[in-house]
Parts: C-alpha cells; sequence; structure tokens
C-alpha cells in the first residue's frame, strides 16, 4: 500500500468518524439495549392478570370480538405459547402517524371472562422499549419518521466510509500492529492500538452492521426507484407473488377456522418451529391471511419475532413458506441473513449476548474515536518554545470535547433514568409513555447543557458518576419495591427481569471505574490537554510545568 | 510513479454519482439474470444489493490517481453494466 493513499483514507476516516460518532454512540448504546426489548418492557411492566383460555376456546373469543369491535378485522393477534392463549390484541393508529411510528399506536386487548362473556379494554403499553428502540433507529430523534430515517441512513453511509478506510489505513501494517497493545507513558498511542483492536476485531460485525442500516434506511426510496428503472412498475406484484387475485365478496368471520386447527396444519408443515403468535390480517378480506410467527433457535430467523409461515384462515392452505427457520432455500436464506445478521436473531441467547457486548463495543469504538481526534488536535507543552507557559487548546478541541461528553453520557443517563420512572411513576402520572420520552430528552439536553457549561473534562467526571448512580437506580429500584410493597411498584423475579437489574449493576460498577479512571486524569494528569482541569490551589501553579513532563 | 491527486469533490461526486448508477445497473442485471429466485425473494435481494455495491465504489473511489480518472474509469463501468444489461434484454 502506497502511503499517500494511507494519508490519504485517514483523511476521510477521520472525517466520516467525527461526523458520524455521536449519532452512532446513541444507535450502538440504544440498540445493545433494544436487544433485550422484551425482558426491558416485562420489567417495565407491572404484573397483569390475564388468565388463559384453552386453544379449543378461542373460537368464541375471535368471533364475539370482531362482533363488537370491527375495526379488529384489519389486523388482530392471538397469543399462542403452550396450547394455550391468553388475549386477542389489537392496535390502533393515530390517522396521521408513519407506518413506521410504533409510538403513536394505542393498544386494545379483549379477554374470554369465566362466565362466557368477552371483555375488552385499551391497555396502555409501556412505550419505554419502543422509545429506546426508536432512538437506535434514528439516531437519538424521538419520531421514526421518513426524514429521520434518511438522516439515520447518512450517518449509517458515513459510517460504512469510516470502517472502509479505517480498514485500508491499518492494511499495511496489519500483521505488525494487529495484536500490538503499548501499555505505557503514551496514552494516546495506547487508545489507539485499543481503537484498532476492537474495531479490526469485530469488523465484520461493523460491515454488516453498517450496510443493513443504510438499507434499512433507504428501502423505501430504493424500492421507489427500482420499480420504475428495474420492475417496469410492477414491483408490487412482484412482492406480493402469485396470490390467489382477491375475493369480491366480504369473508364471514364466523367461517374461520379455529386457531388449534391452523397450528395443527402449520406444525405438520413446520415441526420444528415453536409457535408464540397468530397475526391475523384483513380476515374480512380482500386476501385474508395468518402470519404465524414462532421460534427455532437452531436457524436463521427473519425478525426478532422469529420465523413466520403464513396461512390462509378459511381453507388451511399455506400460503408462504419461505421465511419458514431452517426450511429455507439459498436465496431465502442469503436475504434472511441480512436481517439476522442485524438483530442477532440466530443461534439463541448466546448471540444476543454477543451482540449486546459487541453494540457496547460499538459505542466505545465511536466514543474513542472521538478522543482520538481530539487528542490529536491537542496542544502539547514546549517547554523550549513557549518558555514553559501552557498552551492554551483550540476552541473547536474544546468545544467537541464537551459535545462528546454530553452528547454520549447525555444518552446513557436519559436511558437508565427513563427506565427507572417505569415503576417509580407509575399511577402516579397521567399518560407515562410521554413522560418516559420528557425524561429521556430532559436528562440529555441537561447533560449536554452541562458539558459545555463545565467544560469536558469536569463534566465527563461528574456525568460519569450521575451515569452510574441513575444505571444503579435500576436494580435499586426493584430492590426497593420488592421491600416497601405499599410503594405500588413491582419486582418481577423471572431470570430474564432479574437479569435487567444483573446487568444495569454491571454497567453501573463499570461507569463508576471509569469516572474514577477519569477523575484521575482530569485533575492529577497532564496539563497540557483539553482533558486536564485540576482542582485549583494556590500551591499547583508553579508546579504546572515539571508536573506536564513526561 | 504519479503521485495520488486528493481531489476530494471530484473524485466524492465520481463515486456517489456514478456508484449509484452502477448500483442500480447492476442490481437490474440481477433481476434480470436470477430467474429462478421466486419473485418476491428475487425483488428484495435486487433491493438490497445496491446500497453494498454503491458504497463500496464510493469508498473505493479515493483509490484513483485523480479526479478525472475516477469519472472515467467509473463512466466505463457503467457503460459496460448498461451494455450487458441491453444484452440481457435482448435475449
Amino acid at each position: 500500500m502506497r502511503s499517500e493513499l494511507v494519508r490519504i483514507y485517514k483523511v476521510v476516516h477521520t472525517w466520516t468518524g467525527i461526523l458520524s460518532g455521536m449519532a452512532l454512540f446513541i444507535a450502538f448504546y440504544a440498540g445493545a439495549i433494544t436487544l433485550f426489548k422484551q425482558p426491558l418492557v416485562h420489567w417495565a411492566t407491572p404484573p397483569a392478570s390475564a388468565s388463559a383460555i384453552p386453544l379449543a376456546q378461542t373460537p368464541t373469543l375471535i368471533q364475539r370480538t370482531l362482533a363488537s369491535h370491527p375495526e379488529a378485522t384489519r389486523s388482530f393477534e392471538l397469543d399462542v405459547r403452550g396450547d394455550a392463549a391468553h388475549a386477542l390484541e389489537w392496535t390502533r393508529h393515530e390517522p396521521h402517524a408513519d407506518e413506521h411510528d410504533a409510538l403513536s399506536v394505542r393498544h386494545f386487548m379483549a379477554t374470554l371472562e369465566a362466565d362466557g362473556t368477552v371483555r375488552s379494554r385499551e391497555v396502555p403499553r409501556s412505550h419505554l422499549g419502543e422509545l429506546i428502540d426508536v432512538l437506535h433507529r434514528v439516531v437519538g430523534l424521538p419520531v421514526d419518521s421518513d426524514a429521520n430515517r434518511y438522516l439515520m441512513g447518512v450517518v449509517a453511509s458515513l459510517y460504512f466510509m469510516a470502517l472502509f478506510s479505517g480498514f485500508v489505513v491499518l492494511l499495511p501494517s496489519m500483521l505488525k500492529d494487529l495484536f500490538a497493545f503499548r501499555v505505557g507513558p503514551n496514552l494516546k498511542r495506547m487508545w489507539l492500538d485499543a481503537h484498532n483492536i476492537v474495531g479490526l476485531g469485530s469488523f465484520p460485525f461493523h460491515v454488516v452492521i453498517a450496510l443493513t442500516a443504510t438499507v434499512f434506511a433507504f428501502h423505501d426510496a430504493i424500492y421507489a426507484a427500482q420499480d420504475m428503472l428495474v420492475h417496469d412498475g410492477k414491483l408490487g406484484a412482484l412482492l406480493r407473488g402469485d396470490a390467489a387475485p382477491p375475493e369480491k365478496q366480504p369473508l364471514d368471520p364466523a367461517k374461520l377456522l379455529a386457531p388449534d386447527q391452523l397450528v395443527a396444519r402449520i406444525t405438520a408443515v413446520a415441526p420444528d418451529l415453536e409457535l408464540t403468535t397468530l397475526r391475523y390480517m384483513r380476515v374480512t378480506g380482500p386476501s385474508p391471511t395468518v402470519f404465524a410467527f414462532g421460534h427455532n433457535p437452531r436457524a436463521l430467523e427473519f425478525r426478532a419475532l422469529g420465523g413466520v409461515i403464513m396461512i390462509d384462515p378459511y381453507s388451511g392452505r399455506i400460503q408462504n413458506t419461505a421465511y419458514v427457520p431452517g426450511q429455507q432455500g439459498v436465496p431465502e436464506t442469503v436475504l434472511t441473513s441480512a436481517f439476522a445478521l442485524h438483530f442477532g436473531s440466530f443461534g439463541g441467547a448466546p448471540v444476543k449476548w454477543l451482540y449486546f457486548v459487541l453494540g457496547l463495543l460499538g459505542a466505545w469504538l465511536v466514543y474513542s474515536g472521538n478522543l482520538l481526534w481530539i487528542e490529536s488536535r491537542g496542544r502539547k507543552l514546549k517547554p523550549h518554545v513557549a518558555g514553559g507557559a501552557l498552551p492554551e487548546q483550540r476552541r473547536g478541541v474544546r468545544l467537541m470535547a464537551a459535545a462528546t461528553v454530553g452528547v454520549c453520557l447525555g444518552a446513557v443517563c436519559g436511558i437508565s433514568l427513563t427506565i427507572v420512572c417505569a415503576k417509580w411513576l407509575h399511577g402516579h402520572v397521567g399518560d407515562l409513555n410521554a413522560w418516559h420520552r420528557g425524561v429521556y430528552y430532559a436528562a440529555f439536553f441537561a447533560a449536554i447543557a452541562w458539558s459545555f457549561l463545565r467544560g469536558g473534562a469536569r463534566a465527563a467526571v461528574e456525568l460519569l458518576r450521575v451515569a452510574a448512580g441513575l444505571t444503579m437506580a435500576i436494580p435499586l429500584t426493584s430492590l426497593v419495591a420488592a421491600l416497601a410493597p405499599s410503594l405500588g411498584m413491582w419486582t418481577h423475579t423471572e431470570p430474564a427481569a432479574l437479569a435487567v437489574d444483573g446487568i444495569a449493576s454491571i454497567i453501573a460498577f463499570g461507569l463508576l471505574r471509569v469516572a474514577r479512571a477519569t477523575a484521575k486524569r482530569v485533575y492529577e494528569g497532564r496539563l497540557d490537554s483539553v482533558w486536564s482541569a485540576p482542582r485549583a490551589t494556590s500551591s499547583e501553579a508553579p508546579d504546572a510545568a515539571t508536573q506536564a513532563m513526561p | 510513479m504519479a503521485s495520488v491527486g486528493r481531489d476530494w469533490g471530484s473524485k466524492t461526486l465520481a463515486g456517489a454519482l456514478l456508484g449509484l448508477s452502477l448500483a442500480l445497473a447492476c442490481s437490474a442485471l440481477f433481476a434480470r439474470l436470477a430467474g429462478g429466485i421466486a419473485p418476491p425473494i428475487r425483488a428484495q435481494l435486487t433491493m438490497w444489493m445496491v446500497m453494498p455495491i454503491w458504497l463500496s465504489v464510493l469508498g473505493a473511489t479515493y483509490f484513483f490517481e485523480s479526479g478525472k480518472r475516477a469519472w472515467l474509469w467509473l463512466a466505463l463501468a457503467n457503460v459496460v453494466a448498461a451494455g450487458l444489461l441491453a444484452a440481457a434484454r435482448m435475449t
């Protein structure tokens, strides 16, 4: 590799990285948490008592609910884990909301009571998991809209360019430097080594995440362009496949096959699929279908929800087996891989944990990238030139340090605080979901403001301590809830919910350790750096020059 | 050996514009030639391949010795892809 190419790609790496870094930190941190969205939402939701009914009784529930709530015919879901159903659920989108905007969806459910009557009600669903997922999908913005998704697409494209150029920069020295981790007085060298090790070590993961993220962001636009240029306007028909022509007459839901019959037919075709949910679509026509979601942990799964098989709820005809995990041909497997490799929806729990670690490392990767950008633009003390006076750091560098600290730690603080609020505010505020969003952004912007006010160095120490405290408040809240039931909070004791508390404790201790190391650097480290802010004492000033010597 | 020019604007624009048209042409070629794949899957794979090709071209565009060369080579690649596409449409 010619050295001038390396220099060119170093410039590409620096600027694509610094432009996308802070947005990517939020995407990674929130994305890592989104891997455990379901346990987190369960942690945040008070125990509900929906009694299970045998699958055989569900036709009654379906008929009566559809009769009294015609809006549910568009789409409803039946939870069918373990041969029993709990409730029939449907949603209503606000009329003007974006189709991807899950935060403006209202949830309803109907249950079959012991006396045979159907009871239906709106269920206040915790949007906590969705809020964090949306932060992940649109780089910390509040709404999953077209414009925000395109912005995410630009960020993800910059991220891919940073990966490409970073790889090119490392290529020539890869064999020499790959496992070099030079611990020593040259802190910047050590951070650079760590940045390279983490970046190269998780390179395939990052390439996959970056490319899939750009596709998720731009897919509507690409489909629209290809519909004109490639498919001669027939894309809709192509994606639908050779579906039967839609029925003219509205269909009668009374003639629906019973769910246990559907389950039996599906099991005959896909014996390894452990069904979780039947999602009925357009039961009165046209083209009624049931998406049957289920898991097969030994195979690639299309979505975080699992794989899917489609069945006609009237005839029982299997309509589509392209996304049944473990039963796919090569093209289907390639397509499913693209999704599964982003969501970590293969290999079961171990891969989820691996992705969690890789996601947190990704957040660290972009954070360390920003630190290196800042560090290499810092002004060093030159005793022979400036007569030993401390150089003043550039304004741009100081502002970037404050922004990096404020945005990154602000996101960490905001997410932890909004999780904690799920329990403390439950029952005390009217619209908890609005509070979740408000609390997150209040903490996020407060942290940014604080960081600019105090400067990056001091704010880093203080915000790390706050982040550690807020994150520790997650398990402490569960503890308080268990010890003082009169507060009206709850503590779930399933392993998955306790794992939320456990992981939060580990992250809190990690943040505390980082806070301690940062405090040492800020208060006692070299003075000729943007990361130095010694506590003001009268005796310190004359020593400045000597302390600063390496 | 001539030194590699930076030509940031020229190279970036070549990679962004001609990379996109090349990616779309490649995806059209795939849609033509992969007739054995079920239409819904084929249409999705056709969509999926655009971003990887586009961004790889954009990433590699700084390897060119100059912005002019980037435009020339990428235009040539586009012509070749368009030619193959036209040939595939005729058969």
